[in-house]
């Protein structure tokens, strides 16, 4: 993975986690908001409730009150005080009167409790009603909820007392309205709430009792546990029902204990919110976060790459100019843009390229002037050999034209064969070197290595055997199907020869010379190795060097012709050499040589050994 | 042929002779005596009983007795064309129907030249009616009785001669369900039924026969008895519960229904009240009754003639509710007390209270003597007083000044 893709994924990833944290900490806080709204309209809810409860309750008992101070009813109470009044002449009035007055429940009763006359339930009459009869400030108490007996069963009622007294005797009016579906039905409710009563008329949660304003609930089985939660605790809870997978469908249900004169629960209200509009805006806000994340992301992506570049394009130039210098341009530059830490680095690298340079320079000037005083060394060494017998037979000559004229002449034959015996060891001299000055230029065809080899070994074979002589083992260990390569033929017979040459030198005493040629990648390989007594590590440095020889009469130039002809060719030549136990030549040739001959360096692989 | 006053059995005419003032007048022709019903009879035909409440019935036999002879020893009319003292002369079925006087009758001409009879009238209207005097003899259900006399309806009232009572319609004999039709017998305050429900017109009964007929009705206990009952519903597990069907159409059986729930809760009995049709047959309620209210009428002063007829009624009504050899005519008032404890010891039948007829009556109605037990309206008997007796406001404005309640002898 490139820098740059680091880099970028870097961005992504701290873009995505901000992205991520502003989408989940809007959605948190628009969910608080929506909660405290939806709390809000609930408390609302339950305070129109409360008020509109007590509304009512101030208008039953203010509808009691009207029917006790009614001319009828006050009839009625002093009827019924005098003694032995006959009570049945009012057993129907409740009914009218209740009509009249717009209440559900009415029951005129006695002094004693018992029930006059009831409008809920007609068939009661005669019956007591104890607890009206129990000391209590009627008046001052206004309406209560309280459990009704009905001749439909029990009921919910908001009920209201009311006194008529005549003398001693009292006649209690009782009246309310019906806690239900109708009052249920005239509260205003804001759209995506409702309201449910719980009547809680039985000992054991009945389904049929929770009502809204049409009748019973649906599904009223999921409020039981909360019903039952509030008959442990009366207090007002708030819990969440979901009426399916879909949240949208949840509500939240604000219950709101009802309880009566002795705070048993008579009643629980629901207030209900239906989370549909919340989690509508909560979608749709979300869906915006994500599209604007989306967007976000996208422009993140962008200015990522783009910054990513931006920040990597130096790097990236370093790298280009690194590799080049590792291909050999040692040239290489970068541009340089402000001053920061890749600026300061490319001024580096431009200043660590132009050391390189300037030290190769130095080196090269260095090695040119060791190659001078080398060659001047050779010179003067190849030259001096021939020189000093020419100067001791010119001397000699001399010598013998002064002292002795009769054995001049012979003199002069031997000394004058002797000089030009030593000037032709000086024209093979400068030969050779011009040979070397002159190396040819390969000319490229398909060979084979193996072919090559064989054919130089041939060439040898007598020489490996020839008597006085220790011998010369050769070993072909030639691979098959060797790839052909481009190469010319001659000059890699030479180089061979050169290497084969040296092994023999390196083996006075004989021993084992051994070709073996392989396949490797994009060419082939040749390693030239011999049991000789082995290089120094100083020998195996210079041994390419022309004109450097560890032998007594070596020219100095054969491994410098063979390390010539690989680099024309385009390959490399390596030495392995353990001092005592041989020497091994390696060469690497590419299947096809490119078409500028390489200049190589030289390589010094050295395996050096303690003795 | 002019007709005669006719003579009332069992000594009834002499008491109700004993009205003095309007039944000195001497008896006078003419005129059209406009009756209002509550029943919406569909046809006048003898052969077809009308469905509905026993009140139905009882209207059409009435109108049938006036223009039919009868016939058949059970009372029962032949459709003789010009059997009765009237003859039938328009019909408009479920609204009216005009009677004109049979001259031809053989007991002699009714006193009134025609009767109007509408019918479907609620008691609201007939009642107002009454008031406004646009009409001359109404029904008056017994409940009502008390608040039409206190708006000064003049009020003409028999003995007690109907029983309401609760039948049991299956027969059960295990000692449980009589134990728990007992518990029911005594948790009912029949006296509150009376009093409340009736308005004090009518009397509580444990018997079978009022004590006005048979004398021994105070030997049945009719007041209620609390302990009693709990103290019996205790000893039956699982608590009884019955259904009690009423007639629908009768709010007094709805009224005395909801009462006996009430009375039996007390008692730890369950008791549902569920309004079904009159006859037991055609009850089609989801709650099939256990027990149901009935209306049964008093058809002879007789009392062992009339035990046998209200044996014989509830027989029909129940199939086998009372059975056993019918009472000679002659029989003792001992053997007629042994029958009706016979009868009731199971508890199959359940008597509440006795309840009288009443009649709502117009100033200008003179000679009208209610029924006797089994007898039909004398409306060939009565005449209409006043000089325009023959028009609908005949009487005038000092109509008013002359209604009085008639109240039973008793």
């Amino acid at each position: 993975m490139t820098f740059r893709s680091k880099l970028f994924l870097n961005f992504i990833i701290a873009l995505l986690l901000a992205v991520g944290l502003v989408t989940a900490g809007v959605t948190l806080v628009t969910r608080r908001v929506f909660d405290q709204l939806n709390g809000q309209h609930t408390d609302a809810m339950v305070q129109q409730f409360q008020h509109e409860f007590e509304r009512r309750g101030q208008d039953v008992a203010h509808r009691v009150k009207a029917i006790a101070e009614e001319e009828a009813t006050t009839r009625m109470a002093v009827d019924l005080s005098r003694p032995n009044a006959d009570v049945s002449v009012y057993v129907h009035d409740a009914r009218g009167v209740s009509s009249s007055h717009q209440l559900n429940f009415l029951d005129f009763v006695g002094n004693d409790g018992s029930i006059i006359s009831s409008q809920e339930y007609p068939a009661r009459f005669g019956y007591k009603l104890a607890w009206v009869t129990q000391p209590d400030d009627w008046a001052a108490r206004g309406a209560f909820l309280m459990k009704v007996d009905t001749d439909q069963g029990p009921a919910l009622g908001l009920m209201a007392v009311s006194t008529v007294r005549v003398g001693d005797r009292d006649l209690y009016v009782v009246g309310g309205e019906r806690l239900g579906k109708e009052f249920l039905g005239s509260l205003v409710l804001p759209t995506d709430m409702r309201a449910l009563l719980y009547l809680n008329l039985a000992p054991d949660f009945q389904e049929p009792n929770l009502i809204d304003d049409k009748g019973p609930a649906p599904d009223a089985d999921r409020f039981q546990p909360l019903v039952e939660k509030i008959e442990a605790d009366p207090v007002e809870q708030t819990e969440k029902i979901s009426w399916g997978f879909d949240p949208s469908n949840a509500e939240v249900f604000h219950a709101l204990p009802l309880v009566g004169r002795q705070k048993e629960l008579l009643g629980v209200l629901f207030v209900g919110s239906s989370q549909r509009t919340v989690v509508s805006l909560e979608r749709r806000i979300r869906w915006l976060a994500l599209g604007v994340a989306a967007v976000g992301l996208l422009l993140g992506l962008l200015l990522s790459w783009w910054g990513a570049a931006r920040v990597t394009r130096p790097v990236q130039k370093l790298v280009a100019a690194a590799r080049e210098v590792s291909h050999g341009n040692w040239g290489s530059r970068v541009e340089v843009h402000g001053h920061d830490e890749i600026a300061q680095l490319s001024k580096s690298f431009n200043q660590m390229t132009g050391q390189l340079v300037e030290q190769r320079e130095k080196l090269v000037q260095v090695e040119r002037v060791a190659a001078w005083r080398e060659l001047a060394r050779r010179l003067a060494h190849e030259l001096k050999n021939p020189l000093f017998p020419l100067q001791t037979t010119v001397e000699n000559l001399q010598r013998a034209r002064e002292q002795n004229s009769l054995q001049f002449d012979e003199v002069f034959r031997e000394s004058t064969g002797i000089m030009l015996g030593e000037i032709d060891n000086l024209k093979a001299i400068v030969s050779r070197f011009s040979d070397f000055a002159k190396m040819p230029q390969p000319e490229l065809a398909p060979v084979n290595l193996n072919d090559i080899a064989r054919n130089v070994i041939k060439l040898f074979e007598a020489q490996f055997g020839a008597v006085g002589r220790p011998p010369i083992t050769p070993e072909l260990h030639l691979q098959e199907n060797l790839p052909i390569i481009q190469a010319d033929a001659t000059l890699l017979h030479r180089a061979i020869e050169n290497l084969i040459l040296n092994a023999m030198d390196a083996m006075p005493a004989g021993g084992v010379l051994m070709l073996r040629t392989q396949t490797i990648e994009h060419g082939v390989s040749l390693e030239v190795s011999d049991t000789g007594s082995g290089l120094t590590p100083e020998e195996s440095e210079r041994i390419f060097t022309p004109y450097y020889t560890s032998k007594q009469h070596g020219s100095g130039l054969g491994l410098a012709i063979v390390q010539a002809i690989v680099a024309d060719h385009g390959g490399r030549i390596s030495v392995e050499s353990e001092s005592g136990v041989g020497t091994s030549f390696h060469i690497d040739l590419p299947s096809s040589p490119p078409h500028k001959p390489q200049v190589f360096p030289m390589v010094f692989e050295k395996k050096e050994v303690e003795a | 042929m002019l007709r005669r006053l006719a003579v009332i059995s069992l000594g009834l005419a002499l008491l109700f002779a004993a009205i003095p003032a309007r039944t000195s007048r001497p008896p006078r022709y003419g005129g059209t005596l406009r009756v209002e019903l509550g029943a919406a009879l569909a046809s006048l035909d003898p052969v077809n009983t009308p469905d509905g409440s026993s009140g139905a019935a009882m209207a059409k036999n009435q109108i049938d007795s006036l223009i039919y002879a009868p016939t058949g020893p059970d009372g029962t009319f032949a459709g003789a064309p010009i059997g009765g003292p009237f003859i039938l002369s328009s019909w408009q079925p479920g609204k009216s129907a005009t009677l004109k006087a049979n001259e031809k009758f053989p007991q002699g001409r009714p006193f009134v030249d025609a009767i109007e009879i509408t019918l479907g009238r609620a008691f609201r209207d007939r009642l107002l009616d009454l008031e406004l005097n646009k009409t001359d003899l109404t029904e008056i259900p017994p409940q009502d009785a008390r608040h039409a006399a206190e708006r000064g309806v003049r009020l003409s009232q028999s003995p007690p001669d109907e029983l309401l009572a609760i039948v049991f319609l299956n027969d059960r004999a295990a000692a449980n369900e009589t134990r728990a039709r007992q518990a029911l017998s005594v948790s009912l305050d029949r006296a509150a039924i009376v009093t409340f429900l009736l308005q004090k017109t009518g009397e509580p009964t444990g018997a079978l026969l009022p004590q006005w007929s048979s004398g021994t009705a105070f030997l049945f206990p009719a007041s209620a008895d609390l302990p009693r009952a709990k103290e019996l519903s205790a000893q039956i597990s699982p608590s009884p519960k019955f259904v009690l069907g009423y007639d629908s159409a009768d709010p007094l059986e709805q009224s005395v229904a909801e009462r006996i729930a009430v009375n039996a809760k007390e008692a730890g009995l369950m008791v549902t009240a569920v309004g079904a049709p009159p006859s037991p047959s055609t009850a089609k309620s989801d709650s099939v009754p256990d027990a149901r209210l009935v209306r049964v009428p008093l058809l002879s002063s007789q009392p062992a003639a009339a035990l046998n007829d209200l044996l014989r009624d509830l027989n029909a009504l129940v199939p086998g509710i009372a059975s056993g050899v019918a009472l000679p005519e002659s029989a003792s008032p001992q053997n007629i007390y042994n029958r009706e404890r016979e009868v009731l010891d199971n508890y199959r039948i359940v008597p509440l209270v006795w309840i009288p007829q009443v009649y709502g009556l117009s100033a200008r109605v003179r000679n009208w003597i209610p029924p006797a037990p089994g007898q039909n309206w004398p409306l060939a008997d009565v005449w209409l007083d006043g000089p325009n007796a023959g028009g609908p406001n005949a009487d005038g404005p000092d109509a008013k000044a002359t209604s009085a309640p008639i109240k039973d002898p008793e």
